[in-house]
């Protein structure tokens, strides 16, 4: 087994990846970790280099365009300890193209794909339980806390579709932001946050809401483990329809 | 504008008082208390692109936006816009001869609930149906014009949804087409016979001539569109419709039948059942215990076996063996009355094969494809690659290996399949009640 070590940010990792690769290490005999700069550790650190990890992006990208996404899904996840999994479907992807996908039997493809799709389910997730209130200066802001790291795309869906409206997505756990003005997006972080005021007509018009969740549900068919099983408690603080719950 | 498109007037609160808002409050308990049977809350099937200054896009996948009690995806706002009916169904908690209490929504109501839910992502869209009120055209008309207003004033992109007025005029159906995603017709009972019986004022002919209709006018609309970016759409995600199980006498193998024409001689999107529950007394209608819940979920399943596996009715079911078999699902039965076809070898299968496994389904297929690629996929990776074994493992092999030793006895395999799955999971049931309108 060869042993490498990288810095432990998300473009160490890249960078490391594409060195392994160049190096022609057998990356199924190889592999990678974050350093921790204990005692006996083992491996050879390696630097990072961003024209590298670039480099390899838009190789991959002609290589294996779905592998690329799954790489991009992969990294919202923050998954840990993954790397030299990472690092073995990376290969994979460069020797089959984006059929890696479905070479589920191979352990470390099926580690990938398992993270990605679990921040793809948690991204399409948020696009339905997402909550936007609208703020007395008229704009409107939204609240989450995520497991994954899914504010750029969720942005993005949101940018198309509340465009006529001034909003702000807010990632409590990570403390970072999205902001939509209408015309353009932008992205930053929140050291400090309080929640704004609410409009006039925000409390009146959640009550009709939670009037109408009321009231959909048929009382004879009470299920709440199946409610739960589809949206889990985690999600229910910033659900307008789960407050006081 | 810069950027404070948040500037909306709030129409809704135009007359800001809190009685209104009560009188809000009541309504929507009224008419989505009412709207709450509909088995359908699809929103997906259409990707509409929201206009530069406007509100919402719809997604091809659909969106669920919250659960509700029941355990129920909500994704649209659904809705009566009224619930005061001239008709007198049988089945329907709303006929005129029922003392409940009534309301209807006015036009503005509908739109300001619907874009003040979009705008704080409660939902995906509306979904708007209504009781005949005054008559079929009248109600059709005012429905129209919500989503009309919706598409024209608000420069709403979201998705919208069209119940079909039994009865209504060609027009209307036109103009409902041309604004909506998807509109529906409901059969409400599989047989004339039963229609005449049950719900009297609805005739065959004034649901099936706009079914006919509104599926001219869509692959009138796909040829131009082909032509030319700009022509109208009609309906892109299509039509729908929705059947009560139960309180007729037909039988599965009838119901199937005419699910399949519906899906290939009036090119329908889905086919939606509902188990009869009993909300009046009549003597026209059957009496039962419970609704027939058990029997809706294997319609269901029988339905998917149709649209995305390749079986025909008279594969699941025969003149002498017309109902569904209760203990087992639809696919199940069919491999158990054709032990000639197991067991399949998972290397070789074609998907057509792969799909007739029990336990196997499209997403299991595809990955048993794909993986096999790559190498020969063994009992261990069939696990890794997310296929339930519990079923399937009873009808294949993978290179030649059976999972335990396989028992071709039929009766021992019944017993087996029965036991080994502890009956049936418990499956989310839709339960359902009579449509409306
Ligand atoms: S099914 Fe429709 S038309 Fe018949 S009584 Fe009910 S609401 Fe009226």
């Amino acid at each position: 087994m060869n042993h490498y070590l990288y810095d432990g940010t998300p473009e160490g990792l890249v960078s490391a990846i594409a060195s392994i690769l160049d190096s022609g290490d057998d990356p199924e005999q190889t592999v990678l970790a974050v350093q921790q700069n204990t005692l006996f550790e083992e491996g050879m650190l390696l630097r990072t280099d961003s024209a590298l990890a670039e480099a390899l992006f838009e190789r991959l990208r002609l290589r294996a365009p779905d592998a690329v996404q799954t790489l991009w899904y992969f990294t919202m996840a923050e998954t840990t300890e993954l790397e030299t999994s990472l690092l073995r479907y990376i290969a994979l992807a460069f020797e089959h193209g984006d059929r890696v996908n479905g070479y589920l039997t191979h352990a470390s493809v099926k580690a990938v794909v398992a993270t990605a799709r679990k921040a793809g389910r948690e991204l399409h997730r948020m696009k339905g339980l997402l909550r936007f209130e609208q703020l007395r200066d008229g704009t409107w802001l939204a609240r989450m806390e995520p497991d994954c790291n899914v504010i750029q795309p969720l942005a993005r869906h949101f940018s198309r579709r509340l465009r006529a409206q001034e909003w702000f997505i807010y990632d409590a756990g990570r403390h970072s932001a999205a902001h939509w003005d209408g015309h353009a997006l932008s992205f930053g972080t929140l050291e400090q946050f309080s929640r704004p005021e609410l409009s006039a007509e925000e409390e009146a018009v959640q009550q009709l809401w939670q009037t109408f969740f009321k009231t959909i549900a048929i009382p004879e068919r009470k299920n709440p483990r199946l409610q739960k099983s589809n949206m889990p408690a985690k999600y229910w603080k910033y659900l307008t329809e789960k407050q006081g719950e | 504008m810069g950027g404070r498109g948040a500037l909306h007037s709030l129409p809704l609160f135009r007359l800001s008082s809190y009685i209104r808002c009560m009188e809000l409050q009541e309504k929507i308990t009224i008419l989505s208390g009412a709207a709450r049977y509909d088995a359908s809350c699809a929103s997906s099937g259409s990707n509409r692109e929201g206009s530069a200054g406007g509100t919402g896009n719809t997604s091809q996948g659909g969106i669920c936006h919250s659960w509700a009690d029941d355990g129920r995806c909500i994704s649209l706002l659904k809705i009566l816009l009224s619930n005061d009916c001239r008709y007198d169904c049988a089945y329907c908690v709303n006929r005129s001869s029922n003392p409940v209490p009534r309301a209807s929504f006015t036009a503005r109501e509908v739109v300001d609930l619907t874009m003040e839910f979009y705008r704080r992502n409660y939902i995906e869209g509306l979904f708007l149906s209504s009781a005949v009120n005054v008559s079929p055209d009248h109600t059709m008309e005012a429905m129209v014009r919500v989503a009309e207003i919706l598409r024209n004033e608000e420069c709403f992109g979201g998705y919208i949804h069209l119940k079909i007025i039994p009865g209504s005029s060609p027009e209307l159906v036109r103009r409902a087409g041309l604004v909506a995603d998807r509109i529906s017709v409901n059969i409400e009972l599989p047989s004339s016979e039963s229609l005449h019986r049950l719900a009297p004022q609805k005739k065959k002919e004034a649901i099936l001539a706009p079914m006919k209709l509104i599926g001219a006018e869509a692959g009138v609309s796909l040829v131009e569109r082909r032509k030319s970016r700009n022509a109208p759409r009609f309906a892109p995600a299509g039509q729908s419709t929705q059947m009560i199980i139960g309180a007729s006498p037909e039988t599965d193998l009838q119901i199937l039948r005419l699910s399949q024409g519906l899906y290939r001689k009036m090119n329908l999107k889905r086919v939606y059942y509902s188990a009869f529950v009993p909300v009046n007394s009549d003597n026209r209608l059957p009496v039962l215990a419970a609704p027939p819940l058990l029997r809706e979920h294997r319609l269901y399943q029988a339905d998917w076996l149709l649209r995305f596996y390749g079986f025909s009715p008279e594969e699941i079911l025969s003149d002498d063996a017309p109902n569904l078999d209760e203990s087992f699902d639809p696919k199940t039965a069919w491999a158990l009355r054709h032990p000639e076809f197991f067991p399949v070898e998972v290397n070789r299968a074609s998907y057509a094969t792969l799909l007739r496994v029990p336990g196997i389904g499209v997403v299991s297929a595809k990955r048993i494809i794909a993986a096999r690629r790559f190498a020969p996929v063994t009992h261990e990776g069939m696990k890794k690659i997310g296929v339930v074994m519990k079923r399937a493992k009873y009808f294949i092999t993978c290179s030649g290996r059976p999972f335990d030793k396989l028992d071709q006895q039929p009766a021992r395999l019944r017993q087996s399949l029965l036991i080994g799955d502890g009956s049936e999971p418990k499956v989310p049931r839709q339960l359902v009640l009579p449509g409306m309108g």
